[in-house]
């Protein structure tokens, strides 16, 4: 396997775009190949995330893409994992070139939702979980992780101020990102008054809907003789699966998929959880973060809940996380959202973050999970 | 020649349609690890095992989880708030459903008794359960 970096990463200003998917995405892949000191002919393969992109009357949107970047002869392909649609595009653009089969590859998520009221918004992220056995039955996206949060609860004592914490965390991280859909603080009382959308979460512990788009460029060490960023070395590219359906989990205090990923990212990348520096983890409701937190193996189960209440996982703690305020605050475009957490990962450590630095960037994690935990990717990033 | 696909006892539709038509909770068992499920599928998403063998669920169980929603989706429109389950079934498995009689988080608690409703709504819909004291 070849060493492979991640040399350009761009996302626009999530929350509201005027602009079609499409239109994003060929931008601020522009963006990234051109950040990486590169032009779009030295891409060898596109890969694309747009998982949403029929709502847009728009599929096989790669071609699109590359016609606008003036490469219309280069191979495209469009992944869809739900949540992590770009994660995987961004797996698959690694193997692709760590195996040597191309030099650089360009991964770009993409989703516009805003052209659609909140219920058909609810109704197009239900279609990710089990449509015949959960959404048939009762379920939407909010609904199925507030069931994670009434098992967690009930196995661990936990106070309404803890999760409230990690949304007022992340909300204080993203009033200083730029790209951020909500560029606000919250405070504790703003959360504890927000209504119940699906108990015990709060509208404030739920991701917004948002508009879209993030690209990264992957390429070989070898091609890169004199990298114009600081690169990000690829540790591991890991995916993984499990059991979709919540009747069919064997417990309901963690997502497996998460699990099994972590395994495998960290045996790749020969390191443990006290290596990472900081990290991006797929917090689409406030549950879904300490339950990444734990299941990655940063705390033990049960134990995580507390963690942004005692300041360990602010900007300034021992371990940062979602300094980009996270899928909660920077917001959701499912398909850019995972692209978007390396981009947060390579402006940190190429000193783009400003306002919102960590204090050591050598090492970092990003987790992005596709719907309930269905599909899981973790990939772990180093300095040179 | 490969080994013969086995036959799936049922589709999700007559999953679904059971539900209203004969008032059942189907399901399968693992005859190799004993998984018991309500999801359709042609092998244990346990063991493997591609065997599965068609069985009817029991009607009663308790809450392992559950959530009251008030945003629902676009086929439950009119019924929110209502609550979202996870119930363990007696005897095996788990189903997922919901319950319209359930409108606040306080009026349900987890291990409490549910029993499933034939129902022409969508959807497999619990019920509190009256106990064995309803009838004596």
């Amino acid at each position: 396997m070849r060493e492979t970096w991640v040399v350009g990463a761009a996302s626009n200003r999530f929350g509201k775009m005027s602009e079609t998917g499409r239109e994003a995405a060929t931008r601020v892949s522009l963006q990234a190949i051109r950040q990486a000191g590169l032009g779009p002919k030295d891409i060898g393969y596109t890969f694309v995330a747009n998982a949403f992109g029929i709502s847009e009357h728009q599929a096989h949107v790669g071609p699109l893409i590359n016609n606008g970047l003036g490469i219309p002869d280069v191979p495209s392909v469009t992944l869809e994992s739900a949540c992590s649609s770009s994660s995987a595009a961004l797996h698959e653009a690694f193997v692709q070139v760590a195996g040597g089969f191309i030099d650089a590859a360009l991964v770009v998520g993409a989703e516009k939702l805003s052209h659609m009221d909140t219920l058909s918004a609810t109704s197009y992220f239900a279609i990710a979980a089990d449509y015949a056995f959960e959404t048939k039955n009762g379920a939407t996206f909010p609904g199925l992780y507030a069931t994670l949060a009434s098992a967690y609860r009930q196995a661990f004592p936990t106070k309404d101020e803890m999760f409230g914490a990690i949304a007022v965390k992340n909300h204080a991280n993203a009033a200083r990102n730029p790209h951020a859909h909500f560029q606000k603080e919250i405070s504790m009382a703003t959360y504890l008054a927000s209504p119940m959308i699906a108990t015990p979460l709060r509208l404030y512990d739920c991701c917004p809907f948002s508009d879209g788009a993030a690209a990264v460029v992957v390429a070989a060490k070898e091609v890169m003789k004199s990298p114009v960023t600081e690169p990000l070395v690829v540790r591991a590219s890991a995916r993984s699966g499990s059991v979709t359906d919540m009747q069919d989990r064997p417990d309901l205090l963690g997502l497996p998929a998460t699990r099994t990923a972590a395994a495998k990212a960290f045996r790749q990348a020969k390191m443990e959880p006290k290596d990472i520096d900081f990290l991006e983890v797929h917090d689409c409701f406030t549950i879904a973060e300490v339950l990444a937190l734990e299941d990655l193996g940063f705390f033990p189960k049960g134990s995580a809940a507390s963690a942004a209440q005692e300041g360990t996982t602010t900007r300034d703690g021992s371990l940062p996380v979602n300094s980009s305020g996270g899928l909660k605050a920077k917001g959701h475009p499912v398909s850019a959202t995972g692209a978007s957490q390396v981009v947060e990962i390579f402006e940190q450590v190429n000193g783009l973050a400003k306002g919102r630095e960590v204090p050591k960037t050598e090492t970092a994690l990003a987790h992005n999970v596709g719907a309930t935990g269905g599909s899981c990717s973790v990939h772990i990033f180093a300095r040179r | 020649m490969s080994e013969p696909l086995p036959s799936a006892p049922h589709t999700i539709d007559e999953f679904v349609r059971a539900y209203e038509d004969s008032g059942k909770l189907r399901g399968f068992r693992c005859p190799g690890c004993g998984l018991v499920t309500a999801t359709w599928g042609l092998a244990c998403s346990r063991c493997g095992a591609a065997d599965l063998v068609e069985t009817e669920l029991a009607p009663t169980g308790k809450v392992a989880a559950y959530t009251v929603l008030s945003v629902p989706g676009d086929e439950f429109l009119n019924d929110a708030p209502y609550a979202y389950v996870v119930v363990e079934l007696d005897g095996g498995g788990r189903v997922t459903g919901w319950m319209p009689t359930v409108r606040r988080e306080a009026d349900l608690a987890i291990g409490e008794r549910v029993r499933f409703v034939p129902s022409y709504k969508p959807g497999v819909q619990f019920a509190k359960d009256p106990g064995p004291t309803a009838t004596g």
